[in-house]
């Protein structure tokens, strides 16, 4: 088997120090988006139950007003 | 059905014992390369990496940068890819998943 390579402290610091800033980085990326997209899904819950309401009312005002006498 | 599940239950013990000889050499060889390759740098190492990186600093002032052979540029664009990748693999585990953030 080869034998482990001793590698170089700089090489070593600049990956560990790479792997904690991405976690940190990935952390605080997570915190930002994660009330935006709840703030987000709220509204669409909102506009879609205008939606819905508005559908509500457009289907009854078809069907009442449809004329055929197959009822 | 009930007889499928009972062998398949009977068989578990072996799986994993088969699993355990299959891995065991294969870790020992993980371990032996990681334990000096992948090891974090101790306290005293990290002003020796901070002397390589303004020496680093230093030739490219002294204009070395056009003495490196393609050979080496490739290794070294090699390695720091490498380091780049061990940021983005932190930035997976500080979002708690591999693809997208789950909000």
């Amino acid at each position: 088997m080869v034998p482990p390579v001793a590698v170089s402290p700089l090489i070593k610091t600049a990956r560990y120090s790479a792997l904690i800033v991405g976690i940190i980085y990935g952390k605080m990326r997570y915190d930002h988006l994660k009330p935006i997209a709840a703030e987000e899904r709220r509204i669409e819950e909102e506009e879609k139950k205008a939606r819905e309401e508005h559908e509500r009312i457009a289907k009854q005002l078809a069907e009442a007003s449809e004329d055929t006498i197959l009822k | 059905m009930a007889q499928a599940a009972q062998k398949l239950v009977a068989k578990v013990p072996k799986l994993v014992g088969a699993a355990v000889t299959y891995t065991k050499p294969r870790l020992a060889t993980f371990w032996y390369y990681a334990r000096v390759e992948l090891v974090p740098p101790t306290p005293s190492e990290i002003p020796k990496a901070i002397d390589s990186a303004s020496g680093l600093i230093k030739s490219y002032q002294a204009g070395r940068l056009g003495q490196t052979t393609v050979k080496d540029a490739l290794r070294n664009g090699l390695v720091a890819t490498e380091v780049l990748m061990w940021f983005y693999i932190g930035e997976c585990i500080g979002k708690g998943g591999i693809v997208g953030y789950n909000v």
